[in-house]
């Protein structure tokens, strides 16, 4: 009798005891809660380095260079882009850049008050040193623009001269992709990347690598704490933007603090419990949160789509493949796809529908659907889920069942597809399933295949590959040169055959007139003139179906938790500031506005 | 003592070798996967550039620097090499990082999270196991079902109920990381209780399972010995009954020592599996996401790891419980 | 034999056991039965559908309907859109817009929704207000407009001839059908997972792939644990020596390592569910060989064997009549065990995203870690992955509750 008291007593304490260490630890704060901005969703797993020059960074919140506009919280491009209406705001620039005529040469003015972290004053030659050391080295900055601008120049000591790539013919290749560069790369201290380059003796790869424990910087955060568990930055109380000629003072939030969660589930969690104020993540059905939760979360928009759809995945036939190279039956399997089921399901309808939007080569933003004529393509764009009207194009064109099996065969051989994308990917993987479907619907024998993403990537990379017959792949988003690369990504003819080609035109696509279309838009600054060749670059795509897109999507997704701050952007609120996660190209304005909700 | 001695030598001659097969599993299996992670990092490096050689060039340099264009065998030798000078290598996914540098800081939050939950599910499996075996009546008839149970459900079963019921439902309890998401590490008592409470429920959801499994385990063991000849003769002696229960349950214990010693081998691929539901940040989220990137080195490492840690307690089990019970080293002389 | 069986039957545990494996394995036949088709079908667009039964809102304007009276209908409609918080609510922001709300009670809807229509303005910004309560607000305000007034409801359809808006029906307030009229309904007792697939039928369809992966895995390791165990222990020597080399190897290595370890060697597109379940098996016969072993030696040297052994008997045949009945009960035993620990170590394998290949056979891990990717566990669909946990730790329960009762029948010291 003694020992069952003795065991109730002691399983008693220990619940006590349990209780109370949760209960004591719920009111703990280090970081001043209402001086923090937590984000999710954009940095996994531990910082490597804080190198701007460097590549593998893994450092989303420091580092971040990307056409939809540059993460400048703790490096600076010269100017920051805005994906809603395709503008861009002077940054470490003085005002707007000037074109020469044949748009061979740009030049930009830099801000006389753009000062770098240790008080000395951005240079040009400070410009020009990150495009010097960027092709020595080989980085990003190289990769992405060396085909495009041929050099950087420092006219006097605050102003550059961008001069364009030339074709033999002595036309710039893409002044698009120059303007691109301007909200894309990241300008680094000159005396700093000598420093770099000492240490390392000039050695490529040990550059790229460089921790850059020592880096200056010159944007209003710089970095605090990195670890397992989370990346915090801390607001440079010396920033040059404070300079009326910027910003006239510094961003709201004292840290920038990035938790690193292990998975998506992890970061949504802690979104619902107020613990995250900004999250980069898709969350399925998200209108729950506030509809059926009531939680103080919201997106940009209050109804569906809820968010800005800046991209769409695609999947892409592959031309090495002998069914696919047959535009009936490549015609036929996309118009029998259910894409409302795609986009109820995988996208939880945070999409819109291609009835909606039509397909084209544009994302759903009004910039880029006020390019081509609408009602020249009307006849050619499909919304899905057309079986009768694929059946009947595959029976006319006499891909029909031959032998009785109930699948049809193409030169007498049955026709078998995968379709494939990384495993683990969710909502890819649902899209697959859904392409699988419409093809059992039409008599074609489509199967999935989930390989794991670091194969999947050295596979679809590969211009002759056969593994993979209709695969996924997401073209790029907004930037300056859209949506002039978005079509090079579907068919280009320049990718193809590229080795490790994480470019585009995965398909291995070619058509000659779309090549000539693609060469022209960016040197054609007559409106209508442009207007037809965007137009008839769609007439193509929607004809020769070389891929079909699945769905719309965010370039990034954009949701906060009013519990601490808000005043964030708002579709409704007129201050065209984009909804990119208060950090991404001209995005980052709203943290000079953000408030406390209980000051 | 000679004979201990001797033991001994053979114990570790023995755990010796199976450490060098452990070693070279660990470095054979995952390099078969089809994935060529090197071909991924030059990918991401070299995107957009159509110079084909410039892109082989680079592919070479990281072959070079991961070694991976050289014979199994010397890529083997090196990798034995490196471990011995307590080198992993580096990671794939997270490329620079050492895979030193991340599974050090992973280590200790499984260590801290495993051993003692598993020590206390042990102890309080065993008790309840033999409460059970000595009440019996109702006592027996409730905790034996429920302890069967209890052992039934799957680890990561058990730890996203409590999930959802403490901490998603309830809220009494932080629904995943190791400390306060507002928190810096720091050696305050804040920091501690934090710590402590973000431990709670991974830490029951191992603790409640292995109570199951131990409970069964050590009620069917004593209830074999309360039956076994000795006891009755002693009854019949009419020694106390209280001397007799503890010689029944010091004899019962023995067997549950080994089953401690197993308990650590197979319960880690459970919990590391709790790891992942509450994004612990322990070696189980490691692997995790090591397994996703294709990441081998990292592979190889959480899984030798784990490995060594459950090699080391097995030794050091069978070292005690040699001593214990000297009946076991005799049959080890068989 | 016959003995045997009776004895095992009179175990409670045994019995108990039995019956919920029994239960499973009946509704694996029957259910299939009740609402055929192919367990992975989409029939939901969107995801996690809640449990319940659902009927076609089409259908119902055209059943016969029968008029009802009931007196609490109209507070039931007011309170679907009109909670007590958001009652609250209103009364907040009213109180905030400086309204003069004396006399006003908040259980007085007539009152407060005048109130509320004749002051409440969208464009209104209050102080200290967020962005989520000024879209509840608007969302409020909008169902409070929506809601219906008329008793009437007029549905009207689209003559395709002439494009004219014509009349169909009037629907009353007082209108109910009966749900056996309405020609389409479907209950779905487990609502729809990520995919929108019915999860019962899933579920019952994932049960017995994992029973098979289970067993498969049971057969293998019992059949390598057998075949080792008789070896060594039968044999000793040289052979006893080198199989117990290799099994104590495998018996420090955790397995659940080297499931890991294989699988994730083997990739993805080579494991069906069948590769799994071998893998499984091969690394999970060690505790099978021991035993198996050390109660051979035990039996080697019995009269009944040697005499066996003198009449000249073939090893085989020793084997098979002398050695394995004695050992039988232990193996049937370790073989129950070993399939519930398969089916365990497939969900576990799966969870970490080295399971089965997705969506050609439904698992019972599969299951579970589609509704984790999809987040059910925080979204509040219980449906998804709890009866999930529940099948599987029903199965390795009833399991481990025969498994006592085989021990209690076996070994008579264990008896109650």
């Amino acid at each position: 009798m003694n020992t069952r008291k003795l065991v109730s007593l002691v399983i008693a304490l220990a619940m006590v005891m349990t209780m109370c260490l949760s209960a004591s630890a719920e009111t703990v704060t280090e970081l001043p809660r209402n001086e923090s901005l937590y984000f999710a969703g954009q940095q996994w797993g531990a910082v490597a380095t804080w190198n701007p020059i460097g590549v593998n960074q893994n450092n989303a919140m420091a580092c971040t260079a990307q056409a939809i506009g540059s993460r400048t919280l703790m490096f600076e491009t010269l100017y920051m882009y805005n994906f809603m209406d395709g503008s861009m705001t002077p940054l470490l620039a003085d005002g707007d850049y000037a074109w020469n005529d044949g748009m061979t040469e740009m030049t930009v003015k830099l801000n006389k008050a753009a000062k770098w972290s240790d008080g000395t004053a951005i240079t040009s030659a400070d410009v020009v040193a990150t495009w010097d050391i960027a092709n020595k080295i080989g980085n990003g900055t190289a990769t992405n623009y060396a085909a495009f601008i041929s050099a950087i120049e420092a006219v006097d000591d605050n102003t550059i001269l961008i001069k364009s790539a030339l074709t033999e013919a002595g036309a710039p290749v893409n002044p698009l992709k120059v303007v691109e560069f301007l909200g894309n790369a990241f300008i680094v201290q000159k005396a700093w990347i000598e420093t770099v380059a000492a240490r390392n003796n000039d050695d490529a790869t040990a550059i790229l690598n460089d921790k850059a424990d020592d880096v200056v910087w010159s944007g209003p955060y710089t970095k605090y704490i990195s670890n397992d568990q989370q990346v915090v930055l801390i607001r440079d109380d010396n920033y040059w933007g404070q300079d009326a000629s910027m910003w006239g003072k510094l961003p709201v939030p004292k840290y920038i603090v990035h938790t690193i969660f292990a998975d998506n589930a992890a970061g949504e969690t802690a979104l619902k419990a107020g613990e995250i104020d900004v999250c980069q993540q898709f969350i399925g059905n998200i209108q729950d949160l506030w509809l059926k939760d009531g939680l103080p979360i919201s997106t940009y928009m209050e109804e569906a789509p809820y968010q800005v759809c800046l991209t769409m995945p695609t999947a892409f036939f592959n031309q090495n493949i002998a069914a696919c190279q047959n535009v009936t039956l490549r015609k036929a399997i996309a118009l029998a796809v259910d894409y409302d089921s795609i986009i109820a399901n995988a996208m939880t309808n945070q999409s819109p529908t291609f009835t909606d939007v039509p397909r084209s080569l544009m994302n759903p933003t009004e910039g880029e659907q006020a390019l081509y004529d609408h009602d020249a393509v009307k006849d050619l764009q499909w919304a899905g889920n057309d079986i009768e009207g694929a059946i009947k194009l595959l029976d006319e064109a006499g891909i029909v069942d031959t032998d009785g099996d109930g699948w049809r065969e193409l030169d007498g051989e049955k026709i078998t597809l995968n379709a494939c994308c990384p495993n683990g990917w969710t909502d890819w993987q649902a899209s697959m399933e859904i392409v699988a479907d419409a093809g059992k619907n039409i008599g074609v024998d489509i199967t999935t295949l989930y390989p794991e993403w670091s194969v999947y990537q050295t596979v679809f990379t590969n211009p002759s590959q056969t593994e993979y017959a209709i695969f996924m792949y997401s073209p790029d988003g907004a930037g300056p040169a859209q949506p002039w690369g978005r079509i090079r990504q579907f068919m280009g003819g320049d990718l193809v055959g590229v080795e490790n080609n994480w470019t585009g035109n995965w398909g291995q696509y070619t058509n000659a007139r779309a090549d000539e279309i693609l060469a022209a838009i960016p040197v054609t600054t007559d409106e209508a003139e442009l207007k037809a060749l965007y137009t008839e670059a769609v007439e193509i795509y929607l004809t020769e179906v070389p891929s079909f897109s699945l769905m719309y999507r965010p370039a990034v997704f954009h949701e906060v938790n009013e519990s601490v701050w808000t005043n964030y952007p708002d579709a409704t609120d007129g201050r065209n500031i984009p909804p990119a996660d208060c950090t991404d190209g001209y995005g980052i304005a709203a943290l000079y506005e953000l408030e406390l909700v209980n000051p | 003592m000679k004979g201990y001695r001797k033991y001994f030598t053979k114990k570790v001659i023995w755990f010796a070798i199976t450490f060098v097969v452990a070693l070279a599993l660990n470095f054979i299996l995952p390099r078969l996967m089809p994935a060529d992670p090197v071909a991924a990092i030059t990918g991401r490096l070299v995107s957009g550039s159509s110079d084909a050689t410039a892109a082989a060039k680079v592919y070479e340099h990281y072959q070079e620097e991961f070694g991976t264009n050289k014979p199994m065998l010397e890529q083997f030798w090196i990798y034995i090499k490196n471990l011995f000078s307590g080198n992993m290598g580096t990671s794939f996914s997270q490329y620079p990082r050492s895979v030193n540098e991340i599974i050090s800081s992973a280590i200790w939050w499984t260590i801290c999270l495993q051993l003692p939950a598993i020590i206390v599910g042990w102890l309080i499996g065993n008790l309840l196991g033999a409460l059970a075996a000595y009440i019996r009546k109702g006592f027996d008839k409730v905790l034996m079902p429920l302890s069967l149970f209890l052992s039934s459900i799957p680890a990561f079963g058990m730890a996203v109920i409590l999930l959802v019921f403490f901490a998603v439902n309830l809220k009494v309890a932080p629904v995943s990381g190791a400390y306060g998401f507002d928190m810096i590490p720091n050696l305050s008592w804040k920091f501690i209780g934090s710590v402590i409470s973000h431990y709670q429920l991974p830490f029951w959801s191992i603790v409640l399972i292995s109570i199951g499994g131990q409970a069964v385990g050590m009620r069917s063991m004593s209830i074999y010995e309360l039956n076994a000849d000795y006891v009755k003769y002693a009854r019949f002696l009419g020694i106390k009954d209280r001397k007799i229960v503890g010689y029944v349950f010091r004899n019962a214990m023995l067997p549950q020592v080994t089953g401690l010693a197993l308990s650590i081998g197979t319960m880690i691929g459970g919990a590391l599996v709790a790891e992942i539901i509450f994004s612990y940040p322990g070696l189980g989220s490691v692997m995790y996401s090591a397994v996703t990137a294709a990441d081998y080195p990292l592979i190889s490492a959480t899984t030798l790891i784990i490995t060594i840690m459950v090699l080391i307690v097995t030794f050091l089990l069978d070292l005690v419980y040699a001593l214990i019970d000297p009946r076991v080293k005799a049959a080890q002389f068989d | 034999m016959k003995n045997t069986l009776r004895q095992v039957f009179h175990s409670g545990k045994f019995v108990a056991g039995f019956c919920i494996f029994a239960f499973i394995l009946l509704m694996m036949i029957i259910y299939p039965l009740i609402n055929p088709g192919n367990p992975l079908e989409r029939i939901g667009v969107g995801t996690f559908a809640k449990p319940g039964t659902y009927v076609s809102l089409y259908d119902t304007v055209d059943t016969e309907t029968e008029t009802f009276k009931l007196a609490d209908a109209d507070d039931k409609r007011l309170a679907k859109i009109l909670s007590d918080s958001d009652r609250v609510s209103m009364v907040e922001w009213l109180t905030q817009a400086e309204v003069d709300l004396t006399g006003v009670s908040m259980n007085d809807t007539e009152k407060l929704l005048d109130l509320w229509h004749a002051n409440y303005d969208d464009s209104i910004r209050l102080k200290g207000m967020t962005k989520a309560q000024r879209n509840y607000y608007v969302r409020l305000n909008n169902s409070l407009n929506n809601a219906s007034k008329a008793d009437t409801l007029t549905v009207t359809d689209v003559d395709p001839d002439t494009n004219e808006v014509v009349e169909k029906t009037k629907i009353q307030k007082t209108d109910y059908v009966n749900v056996g009229d309405v020609a389409n309904t479907k209950t779905l007792p487990l609502g729809t997972d990520n995919f929108g697939r019915d999860v019962l039928k899933e579920l019952v369809s994932a049960c017995g792939t994992s029973i098979m992966i289970g067993l498969i895995a049971g057969l293998v390791a019992t059949f390598i644990g057998l075949l080792l165990g008789l070896l060594a222990g039968y044999l000793g020597g040289v052979a006893d020596d080198i199989i117990m080399f290799i099994t104590n190897i495998f018996t420090v290595i955790p397995s659940f390592v080297l499931l890991i370890l294989i699988s994730y060697s083997l990739g993805q597109d080579q494991r069906g569910a069948t590769t799994v379940a071998i893998v499984i098996g091969l690394t999970s016969w060690v505790w099978t060989t021991r035993s198996v072993r050390s109660q051979v030696i035990s039996l080697r040297n019995r009269d009944h064997v040697n005499l066996s052994k003198l009449s000249g008997h073939s090893l085989m045949r020793i084997i098979m009549t002398d050695i394995l009945p004695y050992i039988a009960s232990y193996v049937v035993m370790a073989f129950i065990l070993q399939v519930s620990s398969g089916i365990l170590a497939e969900a576990q394998l799966s969870l970490l995203g080295l399971g089965p290949k997705t969506t050609e056979v439904p698992t019972l891990g599969l299951m579970m870690n589609w509704a984790m990717l999809y987040s059910a566990h925080l979204n509040g669909s219980w449906w998804a992955y709890f009866p999930v946990i529940l099948t599987i730790a029903g199965i390795s329960f009833s399991m481990n509750l025969m498994n006592t009762g085989l021990d209690q029948v076996f070994n008579p010291t264990l008896r109650d």
